[in-house]
């Protein structure tokens, strides 16, 4: 099984950015905070908004944002 | 006396709004932007004889075109109107917030960094060597807790000497060697626009794909420039936003640590963390969410209520006082059936809006807001909505007006379009009195099912509309949901009542003004040319009743008295029933009702009552947040649809029923 997956499938856990696909949407989170490289905890699950926990923020993005973000599971 | 503008700029969460309310306490007024529907915040304050008028720009993470409340910061920015800008910027999240201030660098000169909440910051263990930021990013920087009042005098200080000796200096963010090659043949590239903007800050925002900029250039120039970004993300081997974001949040991750001093600790915010997992949960969020709303609308009525009859009583009083005195008919007519009924229509809705205002603020302060809009957008997204809509929709259950001056809530023009459009299909308080007076002639033995129809067959026209309306008229995409949920803390009581105050005063003054008039239109109407019978037929009001049933005919009410309990009801949908008081006498009105309506062109006549075009003051607060031009086109379409499901209701329940 990959540990791969795209924000919006995965559970609760810690996880890092490895990759948002779209430009624009590169652009938004980034102003927010999140970068790629960054560790993020999940805090609630899709489906629905997903909400993070990264550095000192909690985060909701909705579905279709967290569909472009992809990640991968710390252990 | 000499004067200067002072502009706010800041992450939303940093406590943008305490610091403005510090420096500005209740002397400000809330308006619009011309031309859009973004909220417009002023105020004053008066510091060693200047007079500095304070502009609280919209709350924003970064300067893009693409939103409405950007493009305003930038526009304002760029035309250089402000004197000073202060940025306010948030101890424990530093980054986000240099990451702000590097761009804003490029477009404003003269910059105070107010770093606030550093109360919150210490206690975690967070602190900064301020001198040393200084020094590193060329601005001063303050440090205030807005909420306590702490470092006010201070940043007036600040501000003051900044204003009297400002820096002429645009800092130069170093974005390294290729980069900064390419920026300067941009520049070359476009130095031939006449643009108002900055040259260095537009040759970035080119660079970045920012599409509201590259379409200021022409493409000719474009594709040159294009020619360059490809070879700059040849040679990074990423795109090459990618490529900017890094280099800012590069250097600043090392400024950060290199300026922090002691030793920063893991955040201690599990219990928030836990409250939230209930708060957001598919199962209990929901739940939590309606239970809140419910208590919302509960309190506005069981405190609103009494507030209202008083009120009432009052105009009541005032009206009695005229009756009594030595005035002539007509002069007292015009005060009680004109002057006070209109106005006091008007007026009576200030309790519930002070209490909406009052609770939402409480609600907002203490960050639940923002969680409420993360368990609604699961429901909000199928109708194509942002997950806030779902606030101001269901407060449109109580009352219409304060519902759509909850739409300021929304940053989205989509957004808050659809929902102020929607919002007069949700049954008011105000169509209750109709719906009861109704339900108990015609609908004895069902009177609740038959009420609830009305509630859920509005919710179904409001979801409706927003459907047509948003894929006809409004094609840009509605904003997706990315919102930062802050800790949850106790309610600052002083943001709280100078929030609902100024909300409060504004709607007072946009509604008693215009209502005056459109009271005297009315009572004019209802008094000519026949004094001796107010709002009867031989009257011009009772003529235009008469006028326009011909229109009702098809949904089984075409009579005058129908027409001019509509026409009424504009003022306030109650109004409806007290015109058929009037008209038929209140002492028979049951039976009266039973001869002119049956039961199917009573049902028909409700849902007219409850679609047709919003109350008076409805309109007034529509006209003021979504513009002229979408008042009229609401207005229109309630008419028309009141009118069409009316009548397709009459008749297929007319034929149905063999009648």
């Amino acid at each position: 099984m990959t540990k791969i997956k795209r924000l919006s499938e995965v559970k609760e856990g810690k996880y890092k950015v490895i990759d948002i696909l779209k430009p624009g949407k590169l652009k938004k989170l980034s102003n927010i905070g999140i970068l790629i490289g960054d560790i993020i905890e999940v805090i609630k699950s899709g489906p629905g908004p997903v909400i993070i926990k990264n550095k000192n923020t909690t985060i909701g993005i909705g579905y279709g944002i967290a569909m472009d973000i992809i990640v991968e599971k710390m252990e | 006396m000499e004067e200067k503008i002072v502009a706010i700029v800041g992450n939303p969460n940093t406590g943008k709004t305490t610091i403005f309310n510090a420096l500005t306490g209740s002397r400000q007024k809330i308006g619009n932007w011309p031309g859009v529907t973004v909220e417009k915040k002023e105020g004053y304050y008066i510091y060693k004889n200047i007079k500095f008028n304070v502009i609280d720009l919209p709350g924003t993470y970064t300067l893009t075109g693409e939103s409405e409340d950007q493009k305003i910061a930038i526009d304002f920015l760029i035309q250089n109107k402000s004197d000073i800008l202060i940025v306010v910027a948030n101890g424990l999240n530093l980054e986000r917030s240099l990451y702000f201030l590097i761009l804003l660098r490029e477009l404003h000169k003269n910059i105070i960094v107010d770093l606030n909440m550093v109360d919150l910051a210490e206690k975690e263990g967070i602190n900064y060597d301020l001198l040393h930021l200084e020094k590193l990013l060329k601005v001063k920087f303050v440090k205030t807790v807005g909420n306590k009042n702490i470092g006010i005098e201070n940043l007036k200080e600040e501000i003051y000497k900044r204003c009297k000796e400002p820096t002429s200096e645009f800092f130069i963010f170093n974005y390294g060697e290729e980069i900064e090659k390419s920026i300067s043949e941009i520049i070359d590239i476009i130095k031939e626009f006449n643009l108002s903007y900055p040259k260095r800050f537009l040759a970035l925002k080119i660079l970045e794909k920012d599409e509201y900029f590259i379409n200021l250039i022409n493409f000719e120039n474009y594709k040159k420039i294009n020619d360059l970004i490809v070879k700059l993300e040849k040679f990074f081997n990423k795109p090459i936003e990618r490529v900017l974001i890094e280099k800012r949040y590069g250097i600043i991750h090392g400024i950060v640590k290199e300026t922090l001093i002691g030793r920063k600790k893991e955040l201690k915010i599990e219990i928030t963390e836990k409250v939230d997992k209930i708060l957001t949960n598919n199962f209990s969020g929901p739940l939590i969410f309606f239970l809140i709303m419910f208590l919302i609308f509960d309190l506005i009525f069981v405190f609103g209520g009494p507030l209202e009859n008083f009120l009432e009583l009052i105009l009541e009083k005032l009206k009695n006082f005229f009756v009594k005195s030595d005035l002539s008919v007509w002069i007292i007519s015009l005060i009680n059936d004109g002057i006070i009924s209109g106005v006091g229509s008007v007026i009576l809705f200030l309790p519930k809006i002070f209490l909406f205002f009052f609770l939402f603020s409480i609600l907002e302060d203490t960050g639940y807001i923002a969680r409420a809009a993360i368990v609604a957008d699961r429901l909000m997204h199928k109708i194509g909505l942002h997950g806030k809509s779902a606030i101001p929709s269901i407060l449109g259950f109580g009352c219409n007006v304060p519902a759509i001056m909850g739409t300021r809530i929304l940053e989205g023009k989509k957004d808050k379009i659809l929902t102020s459009i929607s919002i007069p299909f949700m049954s008011c308080s105000a169509r209750l009195p109709v719906y009861l007076l109704f339900t108990s002639i015609f609908f004895k033995e069902n009177q609740g099912i038959i009420i609830f129809s009305l509630y859920l067959f509005g919710i179904i026209v409001g979801i409706l509309s927003i459907k047509i309306f948003g894929s006809v008229f409004l094609k840009e995409e509605s904003l997706p949901l990315i919102i930062e949920l802050p800790p949850f803390r106790i309610p600052y009581w002083k943001n709280i009542l100078i929030e609902t105050w100024t909300r409060t005063k504004y709607f007072l003054k946009k509604a008693g003004t215009i209502i005056f008039v459109g009271a005297l239109v009315l009572w004019l109407l209802s008094y000519f040319p026949d004094p001796n019978n107010y709002g009867g037929e031989s009257n011009f009001i009772g003529r235009l009743g008469s006028f326009i049933s011909p229109i009702f005919k098809f949904s089984g009410f075409g009579f005058w008295q129908a027409g001019v309990a509509l026409i009424f009801g504009i003022y306030a949908k109650e109004l409806v029933v007290g015109t058929f008081g009037t008209l038929f006498g209140f002492e028979n009105l049951s039976n009266t009702l039973s001869i002119y309506f049956s039961p199917i062109s009573a049902y028909a006549f409700m849902i007219m009552s409850l679609l047709y075009m919003p109350c008076l003051a409805t309109f007034l607060v529509l006209k003021r947040e979504i513009g002229i031009k979408w008042t009229l086109i609401s207005l229109f379409w309630s008419l028309f649809i009141g009118w069409l499901f009316s009548v397709i209701f009459y008749q297929t329940f007319t034929f149905l029923t063999g009648g």
